[in-house]
């Protein structure tokens, strides 16, 4: 029962536009505003919240702290999106709207939806957080949205400043596929300092969102249970965003160094991929948009995994594959040519080249007929491309196995 | 120390902490775990141990807001010699003030609290600058020793209610 103002300050920039948080960024943090007005209301009748957008033609105050759930409601509708956020003028403009709160006993808090590039130095931040704790402002930010270098040391930053006897906090939310404000829920942004008792502020939530607690508890009938399965999605959180962490750390790593690689492996899975994707058109024309959507992506991604090294490409290909046992032989067939000897592409080349041998696959496939002049147009065609392509990409000290 | 402060302050002065409204009282800058009401609270204020200390740096802000309109005559500063307070500004009628526009507005009074004076000594303020208080603002600009923390251990508002000057409402006050 934390008596508070509070100003949230909404980014309501171009890269809200985004569809990564769903239904779109701008939307996703709008029902988290809500959701965080509807629990601060409750939490305390006197409490009050005011909102105002950092974007746009300059810092707009929206609403003045006001204790008014339909007032705050009312101003989220017809938001435009435009121009950059200004994080620093936001946050100043929040805390002048809250200096001239009418009830002094309130506490101040301000709420940032950081989701765009922070253009800002962080000695700024860091002197308007130092600002911010003199005049006994909380501040608390959710980062989400643009994960660009340097974001989140900065918020980091801005957040050691102002944070005094950790009333502060920040929330990074990775895109996923659970609305904004369901993570939201299991915060101390949105439980506040658990004062009030965590089943009370999971109360409001389940009010303030008919739809938003997934628990599939009614917290104020076993406020334990509601609170130990809090606990559970919190860690929950911080282990997922942990391994997203590593995950892109990892993926930094091998990029450098995959560079360097020689370019052979590469060309042996375009012929590869080249073969297949025309075995794949000869089979099924009608299908072909699909079938090539499909072959793009598996190309793709076998392309990337070169980079990592043969294991890890030759099991994700099977994976990629399984659905389509065709597609998995050919890619297979590529890959073990591939990896017999140093001259795979040729043998490859020379394999497809071979056109009895390809025949041979076409006659066996059901309902293609090799006599169909179409399909010998495309063999034709192919085996002038592969041609052409190893010619291309043969190196001088290869020709002598053309 | 009390027979000093009693014959440096008139008669007619009372302690106008009886007047402060304090849903009203703000303090910024101040630590959470040493908040105003240890120096400001009768009680509380009486106990040395027991302080108002500044966070971020070691300036404080204090907003005084009263019940009645009253007349400040002397201003009691108690700190410690190293960490208390030494330049303090008072704005009467102020109302909004924060530390980005506490240099805006010409003080009503300015006092450089001597050692005597943090022992206890009143300072006796511009009389003719606080006949119509409604409210004060307290402005700790720095402390004896430059250091980052400022230490308050009592303040005290002597002064007179506009209605306490006729005996009628002062009667009315002792019933308490």
């Amino acid at each position: 029962m934390v008596l508070e103002a509070t100003m949230i300050c909404i980014d309501n920039s171009e890269w809200m536009r985004n569809g990564d948080y769903s239904p779109s960024r701008f939307q996703a943090q709008a029902d988290a505003v809500n959701l965080i007005c509807g629990a601060k209301t409750q939490s305390n009748p006197e409490n009050t919240v005011g909102v105002l957008t950092m974007a746009g033609k300059g810092v707009r105050v929206l609403v003045t702290p006001t204790s008014d759930l339909g007032k705050i409601l009312a101003c989220m509708h017809g938001l435009e999106i435009g121009g950059e956020m200004n994080l620093a003028a936001g946050i100043q403009v929040a805390q002048l709207a809250l200096k001239h709160r009418q009830n002094k006993k309130q506490q101040q808090r301000i709420i940032v939806f950081a989701g765009s590039p922070i253009k800002h130095d962080k000695k700024l931040l860091e002197m308007i957080g130092r600002k911010l704790k003199k005049n006994s402002v909380a501040l608390d930010i959710v980062d989400f949205g643009e994960e660009d270098e340097g974001k989140p040391e900065k918020l980091e930053a801005l957040l050691a400043a102002v944070n005094n006897n950790d009333t502060s906090h920040i929330v990074h939310v990775p895109p996923s596929p659970n609305a904004l404000s369901d993570v939201l829920i299991s915060t101390p942004i949105f439980t506040g300092d658990g004062e009030g008792g965590s089943g009370y502020a999971a109360a409001a939530a389940a009010a303030a969102a008919v739809s938003g607690f997934d628990l599939g508890v009614d917290p104020s009938l076993d406020p334990e249970l509601a609170l130990a399965l809090r606990v559970s999605m919190e860690e929950e959180r911080a282990r997922q965003e942990a391994a997203a962490k590593k995950a892109a750390e990892e993926a930094a790593k091998p990029e450098k160094g995959g560079e360097q690689q020689p370019s052979s492996q590469d060309a042996t899975m375009t012929e590869g991929a080249s073969g297949s994707a025309s075995e794949a058109d000869n089979k099924k024309d009608d299908l072909m948009d699909d079938e090539n959507a499909l072959l793009q992506q598996a190309l793709a991604m076998s392309m990337d995994d070169t980079t990592s090294g043969h294991d890890v490409r030759d099991t994700d290909m099977s994976e990629a594959a399984t659905d389509d046992p065709d597609l998995a032989l050919a890619l297979q067939l590529s890959v073990q040519e591939g990896d017999k000897d140093s001259s795979g592409q040729t043998d490859m080349s020379k394999l497809l080249a071979d056109q009895s041998f390809v025949s041979s696959i076409i006659a066996s496939l059901p309902g293609v007929d090799p006599n169909d002049p179409s399909v010998k147009d495309l063999l034709a065609s192919m085996q002038n491309q592969s041609q052409q392509k190893k010619d291309e990409d043969k190196g001088p000290n290869e020709e002598e196995k053309q | 120390m009390s027979a000093e402060s009693a014959s440096a302050i008139h008669r007619n002065q009372v302690d106008l902490s009886d007047f402060i409204d304090w849903s009203g009282v703000e303090c910024l800058n101040q630590s959470a775990a040493h908040s105003l009401p240890n120096a400001l609270k009768q009680g509380y204020r009486e106990d040395d141990g027991l302080l108002l200390e500044s966070d971020a740096d070691e300036q404080l802000l204090i907003y005084i807001p009263f019940t009645q309109v009253v007349k400040l005559y002397a201003l009691v500063v108690k700190g410690p010699e190293e960490e208390g307070p030494k330049t303090v500004k008072l704005f009467s009628n102020r109302e909004h003030m924060g530390f980005s526009n506490v240099n805006d507005f010409p003080p009503s009074d300015t006092a450089v609290l001597s050692e005597d004076n943090l022992k206890g000594k009143p300072v006796v303020l511009k009389y003719v600058k606080f006949q119509n208080v409604r409210s004060l603002t307290i402005f700790i600009e720095d402390n004896q020793s430059g250091s980052d923390i400022t230490k308050v251990q009592k303040i005290v508002l002597h002064g007179t209610t506009v209605e306490t000057t006729d005996m009628k409402g002062l009667k009315k006050v002792e019933d308490h």
